[in-house]
């Protein structure tokens, strides 16, 4: 009974990961670039200065005051974002006046170039938002259907994430086990490996990602059982909100914004603003909301203070209030997004994000792997099924990640004054995608692993060098100016060229090994038992090519 | 962070030579079985450690978050080393806490 249970479990696994398998590969890979949005959006907005150093929030304040009061004088509500360890430029945002027959105005935001005071203009580009927008809204797709597809796929990665505890027999004697063995045992080790390492992270990740669109896939539960007010209350319960701040219409000289921070400074006990939004500007009740960077990953409400902004003094705060599903639903929501994580704790997010999408990879290889010695026999030659999953294979695990390159190379190529300009840079990257998936149809499959592994190779070292030719915010300068994090940008571009160069190379020399190997067998078994330990040797050393592939994999962003 | 890692690396390491076929690839030696099976038992203590200091410098919930990340990455380097490198294990699951603590230790020279 047990084993029976196991074997379907297995079957289930099996067909399920390998169904959803490239969906929540693309997922997977443009969900951890997700972690980096702010940065890439930086980088794919080279107009915007470098970093300046050691100039105080005070002065950064009073920089965006003057900036706002030029700009934006008619507007009661903004918002001051200061350089912080992802986005190193100043950022100013408010909302317009609604449009008649809209329910809000258009929202503004302008960086602000802290040594002439001045906008900065950047080129139009969808940025690191639109790429990770896309781990849950597929882009072309409309909302409705993409939140479906993603919620269908999530589920069933919820399900293999279950079924793989279970048939994995010896979870824990086999914790550390990693076997680097040629063919099916090494890809075996390789998934359960990346799978078990970072199962706390696969399922949160998964569990919260379902939570996202809990009130989409949950409809007929909450449509049928509960009426409107009671939906309301839900609502509110799970996202509360803070009271509106009304202005009274009376105007009122407001003190300057680095004046206040001087309250919030004082409360804190440290010097680390991360933004600051005023509520009613210019009126008699005007307020500023002074804000660090979270300390909690639920909710913090020492992370704010309130001040009025006409007398200067703190506003005791009240705290939103949290009912514990409340609190529990903010907390996954927090624990998926990352948002609490400092830079160290934001790299461990990525790299497990890219685990996962190397567990996804793998068990795609897995599946073929298996089948390979079956499906070579056949006198027609493989299956269509079997050409078609190892076609996917190839063209979605190092197809995507070129397809990501083209999408900066889309960003500094394209004419600056292109008309629809960041929606073409998608484009590029989709259509590179198609083109990549299309290839290795008229290829043998490992000719085109190989060329497309040498391609993304080329494509992520040389896209520094484009960055060289096409723009001032390039690696040498960045170095100079000491601006670690664009700095950090192109020197992952070049890690990640030489991690695919790497892969590429040993890829090669297992192939090549191969055909070498294969006339000594024929010698006799006596002579191939001699040759056995030789060949261990050399199974050891093409093990690595296959690990260090798969690390690739991993380093693929 | 750096703290975290090494600690759930010697965590790890610990908890690996509790398991007879890994202490045979990372130590030439034999152990005492006395020794042995102390292994174990002195994993779960460092595990608690570590998980009462990393809530002690990131507070509950970012700080049992952040354990968490700390751990895979610390097993994910001990898979790696026991295939390719396994004999420099025991040496990095001493030295690498040490430095890292010297991080966080004020020290007035």
């Amino acid at each position: 009974m047990k084993d029976n249970f196991r074997q379907s479990m297995k079957w289930f696994h099996t067909w399920v990961g390998l169904i959803v398998g490239w969906v929540l590969f693309f997922m997977f890979l443009t969900g951890s670039l997700g972690y980096f949005y702010q940065e890439i959006t930086r980088w794919m907005e080279p107009e915007r200065p470098f970093i300046e150093h050691n100039v105080s929030n005070e002065k950064l304040l009073d920089t965006a005051q003057i900036f706002l009061s030029k700009h934006a004088k008619s507007v009661d509500e903004f918002s001051i974002y200061l350089p912080n360890v992802r986005d190193q430029n100043l950022r100013v945002a408010w909302r317009e006046p609604a449009e008649p027959g809209k329910k809000r105005g258009r929202r503004q935001s302008h960086i602000v170039d802290i040594n002439t005071g001045d906008k900065v203009e950047s080129r139009a580009t969808g940025g690191g938002r639109l790429l990770y927008r896309m781990h849950y809204r597929l882009h072309y797709l409309s909302t409705k259907v993409s939140y479906w597809i993603v919620g269908f796929c999530s589920m069933l990665m919820l399900l293999a994430v279950i079924t793989g505890v279970v048939i994995h027999k010896k979870i824990f004697t086999d914790f550390f086990t990693f076997r680097a063995k040629k063919g099916l045992l090494g890809w075996l080790d390789i998934h359960n490996v990346l799978s078990v390492i970072a199962l706390p992270f696969h399922f949160m990740i998964t569990y919260s990602g379902l939570l996202f669109f809990l009130f989409t896939y949950m409809a007929l539960s909450t449509n049928l059982q509960i009426s409107d007010d009671e939906y309301s209350e839900l609502r509110k319960e799970i996202f509360p909100r803070t009271a509106q701040i009304e202005s009274k219409n009376q105007a009122a000289d407001m003190l300057d914004i680095s004046t206040l921070y001087q309250q919030a400074k004082r409360t804190w006990k440290t010097d680390e603003l991360l933004s600051v939004k005023v509520y009613a500007a210019n009126d008699n009740n005007a307020q500023v909301r002074f804000v660090r960077h979270e300390t909690d990953i639920t909710y913090n409400p020492e992370d704010q203070v309130l001040v009025n902004a006409i007398t200067g003094e703190i506003i005791p705060q009240i705290a939103k209030k949290y009912t514990v599903s409340g609190m529990i639903h903010n907390g996954f929501f927090s624990l998926h997004e990352g948002q609490f994580a400092g830079p160290i704790a934001r790299w461990i997010y990525f790299f497990t994000g890219l685990i996962g999408t190397a567990m996804i990879a793998s068990g795609l290889i897995l599946w073929t792997t298996k089948r390979k010695p079956k499906q070579m026999k056949k006198p027609n030659g493989p299956d269509f099924g079997y050409r078609l999953v190892e076609q996917l294979n190839i063209g979605t695990i190092v197809g995507l990640p070129i397809a990501i390159a083209t999408y900066f190379y889309a960003n500094r190529l394209l004419p600056v004054d292109m008309a629809e300009r960041s929606a073409w840079e998608a484009n590029v990257m989709f259509i590179s995608w198609a083109v990549l998936l299309i290839y290795p149809i008229f290829r043998p499959a490992n000719k085109a692993w190989r060329e497309q592994l040498q391609l993304a190779a080329l494509a992520y070292m040389a896209l520094p060098l484009v960055n060289i030719l096409t723009t001032d915010k390039h690696l040498i300068n960045s170095l100079i100016k000491q601006d670690w994090g664009l700095a950090a940008f192109d020197m992952t571009f070049l890690v990640i060229g030489c991690c695919f160069a790497f892969s590429a190379y040993k890829y090669k020399a297992l192939q090549v090994n191969k055909k070498v190997r294969k006339p000594a067998i024929r010698h006799g078994s006596r002579q191939v038992t001699k040759q056995k330990n030789k060949q261990n040797e050399k199974d050891e050393r093409e093990n690595e090519g296959l690990l260090n592939l798969q690390q690739a994999n991993k380093g693929n962003s | 962070m750096f703290v975290l890692i090494s600690l759930c690396f010697s965590v790890m390491v610990l908890f690996c030579l509790a398991m007879k076929k890994h202490r045979e690839q990372v130590l030439t030696q034999t152990v005492p079985n006395l020794v042995v099976l102390f292994f174990r038992p002195l994993a779960w203590l460092l595990l608690l450690l570590t998980a009462y200091l990393s809530v002690e410098l990131f507070g509950w919930s970012i700080g049992l978050a952040l354990l968490f990340g700390a751990l895979t990455i610390a097993t994910l380097l001990l898979t790696l080393l026991l295939t390719y490198r396994a004999n420099i294990v025991p040496r990095l699951a001493i030295a690498l806490p040490f430095m890292a603590s010297l991080s966080i230790v004020p020290i007035n020279f």
